[in-house]
């Protein structure tokens, strides 16, 4: 185990069920190094995690208080303990069934309410768990287990959405993308507010394998960091683009959801002090 | 209509059956069953409410989100019933005691949630105010259609539910207070199923003066701090409920647990959760069992109900007594678990409910010693009227069946 890991995590949790070359737990390790570079300590972060690959990977590993909700329910639930629970960091790590399929409606109005939790989308572009169906960041055209002829509908960005939605911190990256990805997570863990980080990264074992034809990690990290770039390694124009980095920064630009609620009742109990409660009617 | 009441036996087991007399000073409101609800929440120490507006439930939304900010709580309104229950159960592991509220529509998206509080052990409220369905019904209407799905809330099995629905204004005061109580002390969510009758009408409601004096009867929230955090293979009670936010290491999650709450996949671990969610229930029944029960001790037919239409069986009862029925009234106030016990007497039932279809008759079919002497009363969207329930009594006593009625339905498939 490494001195993050040692520092942080639960070592009966440790290795994960990860498969073989899964870019899951390297991305945690990233995690950990922004959460280590911001001086956190292990009760100051709250760790939720939902179903799937990343659900199942990371949940109970964090050494501190952790939750794993139902499919696509992580930040619903983060929603209530942030208002019980305010003073805490939260670190939600789901992936894209969680965040841009089942749970979207929660992703877009914690984005609204500028909730104060990092949704971490840890994307491997399908639903791997279940054995390589596309999802809807799985990109236009790929073939997958659950579309043998390629997939015939179109994805989208989940970053746009939650920027639309007003998220006051949007990035993307890549599990090809170290020193970026630490950076933007110590950037979105600094936003009191709503903070979203997309992450792709490499599932071998099924899209790897049916969308890319190979099993090999680095042959599939090379495929997403030439997406990145929007060349393949040997100079040819990629088929689509990712525009990785910062999306949207307005950190701290307006009130956290659950500050919004405590200043309103503030408010409320201050008129009741001076003029009393009344007579108790509607 | 004069009632003549002389020599019938009345009995209220509840624990408000004491709460109302020690509180009898106080505030006397004309009001509805949804404001004595969120009343009833507010004293038991509710301070997160987070659901999503539905009628004939709406009104405890709107009376909550003026209330809660007034005591320290908070009131959120959801994106759906879904994330509405996500919230609540959020909000009640990071410590505070939270409640949800709906109707029929909205009730059947809660099952996701359902199961994660129960399977988790998080103390919980939630009101179902039921109208007549399937879908949307009608909105104004009322129905018992919810009987068997608030026992059967959530998917995959290995649960006991608790289960409480009230008959008048009154009542969802004190049975909000009691549904608080039972769910931290039995770390579980406690399912409220009111109906439209009961939450819009408007009735005599005494209110404590100050809540603060109802601290001895309030069961207040508790943290446990230390391991284990699911004892498993135990049905003990009044354990602390868990709490995320102080540090302790606790896991929570949808998976079948360890004591420490680590997602295990061994069948020991997933008969040690079962042992524990079924039988922490069943195990302590008695500490469930509500009811109200007239003139049982001699009936010979005893008619059997819950909720709005337990008002009119219950004057039909005493209507049926005064033409010379022997007729007794069974009105069940803890539908799950359910009172077997109350059913043991081989007696003549007749169970009156809101629905065509036939529930709570089942679970009576299932207890009583014959099958054969049970008989189903169904109206749909509409109470039943003292008249109807008299001729049914009179009919099930004298000839063993219920006379023809337009708008009832008696078989049960």
């Amino acid at each position: 185990m490494n001195k993050l890991a040692a520092k942080y995590l639960r070592p009966s949790q440790i290795p994960t069920k990860a498969c073989h070359g899964c870019g899951i737990g390297m991305i945690e390790n990233w995690l950990l190094q922004a959460i280590d570079e911001l001086g956190l300590k292990q009760d100051e972060v709250i760790f939720g995690t939902g179903i799937g690959c990343v659900g199942r990977q990371t949940f109970a590993t964090w050494g501190g208080d952790n939750f794993g909700a139902t499919h696509g329910r992580a930040i619903a639930v983060a929603t209530g303990l942030k208002v019980a629970q305010p003073d805490k960091k939260y670190l939600i790590v789901v992936g894209d069934g969680d965040a841009a399929a089942i749970g979207t409606s929660h992703l877009i109005h914690a984005a609204r309410r500028n909730l104060g939790v990092t949704v971490i989308c840890e994307d491997n572009m399908g639903y791997e768990s279940t054995g390589g169906q596309f999802s809807p960041t799985t990109p236009a055209g790929y073939v997958t287990n659950s579309s043998p002829y390629g997939m015939v509908e179109p994805s989208f960005d989940p970053c746009d959405i939650v920027k639309a939605a007003g998220a006051t911190f949007v990035a993307e990256t890549t599990a090809t993308q170290w020193h970026q990805t630490v950076k933007i997570v110590k950037k979105a863990l600094q936003n009191d507010g709503f903070s979203f980080v997309h992450v792709r990264f490499p599932c071998n074992e099924n899209f790897g394998a049916y969308a890319l034809g190979t099993r090999d990690t680095l042959k599939n990290l090379e495929w997403i960091w030439e997406h990145t770039q929007g060349r393949t390694v040997d100079g040819k124009e990629t088929d689509f683009t990712w525009e990785t980095g910062i999306k949207h920064d307005a950190s701290n630009s307006r009130p956290e959801f659950s500050k919004i609620l405590r200043d309103m009742n503030e408010r409320v109990r201050a008129q009741m002090a001076e003029k009393g409660p009344g007579d108790g009617k509607h | 209509m004069a009632i003549i009441q002389t020599g019938v036996s009345e009995k209220l087991v509840a624990p408000w059956a004491e709460w109302a007399e020690r509180y009898r000073e106080g505030r006397r409101l004309l009001e509805a069953g949804t404001y004595a609800l969120t009343e009833g929440a507010i004293a038991a120490g509710c301070r997160v409410f987070a659901g999503y507006p539905i009628t004939p439930a709406t009104d405890i939304a709107e009376y909550m989100s003026k209330r809660l900010p007034q005591v320290g709580g908070y009131y959120m309104q959801a994106e759906d019933e879904l994330a509405g229950m996500h919230m609540c159960a959020g909000a009640s592991l990071g410590g505070l005691k939270a409640m949800t509220a709906t109707s029929g529509p909205g009730f059947t998206l809660m099952h996701d949630a359902y199961g994660w509080a129960i399977t988790n052990e998080i103390p919980l409220v939630v009101v179902d105010a039921m109208r007549v369905g399937p879908i949307s019904g009608i909105t104004g209407a009322p129905g018992q259609g919810e009987f068997y799905v608030a026992r059967y809330c959530t998917h995959g099995g290995n649960i006991e539910t608790i289960v409480l629905s009230p008959n008048s204004v009154q009542e969802s005061f004190w049975l909000t207070i009691d549904a608080f109580n039972l769910a931290e002390r039995f770390r579980t969510v406690v399912t409220i199923l009111t109906d439209q009758v009961i939450s819009d009408m408007f009735e005599d409601l005494f209110l404590p003066r100050d809540y603060a004096e109802l601290a001895d009867i309030v069961v207040p929230r508790r943290h446990n701090l230390t391991m284990p955090f699911y004892p498993l293979n135990s049905d003990a009670i009044d354990v602390p409920p868990n709490i995320v936010g102080k540090g302790t290491g606790v896991c929570v999650s949808a998976y079948t647990h360890t004591e420490e709450g680590y997602d295990i996949e061994e069948m020991e671990a997933q008969w040690a959760q079962t042992y524990r969610l079924v039988n922490k229930i069943r195990h302590h029944r008695e500490e469930i069992l509500r009811y109200e029960a007239v003139g049982l001790e001699d009936a010979e037919v005893i008619a059997v109900a819950y909720g709005a239409a337990s008002r009119t069986v219950k004057t039909g009862v005493l209507e049926a007594r005064r033409r010379g029925v022997k007729a007794g009234f069974l009105r069940l106030i803890s539908l799950w678990p359910f009172a077997d016990e109350l059913f043991e007497r081989d007696a003549r039932y007749l169970v009156c409910e809101l629905n065509y279809d036939g529930q709570l008759v089942r679970e009576v079919m299932r207890a009583a010693p014959d099958k054969r002497k049970v008989h189903f009363m169904g109206k749909s969207a509409e109470l039943h009227t003292v008249a109807e329930v008299a001729a049914a009594l009179e009919g099930v006593a004298r000839r063993d069946r219920i006379p023809e009625l337009p708008y009832i339905w008696t078989e049960v498939r």
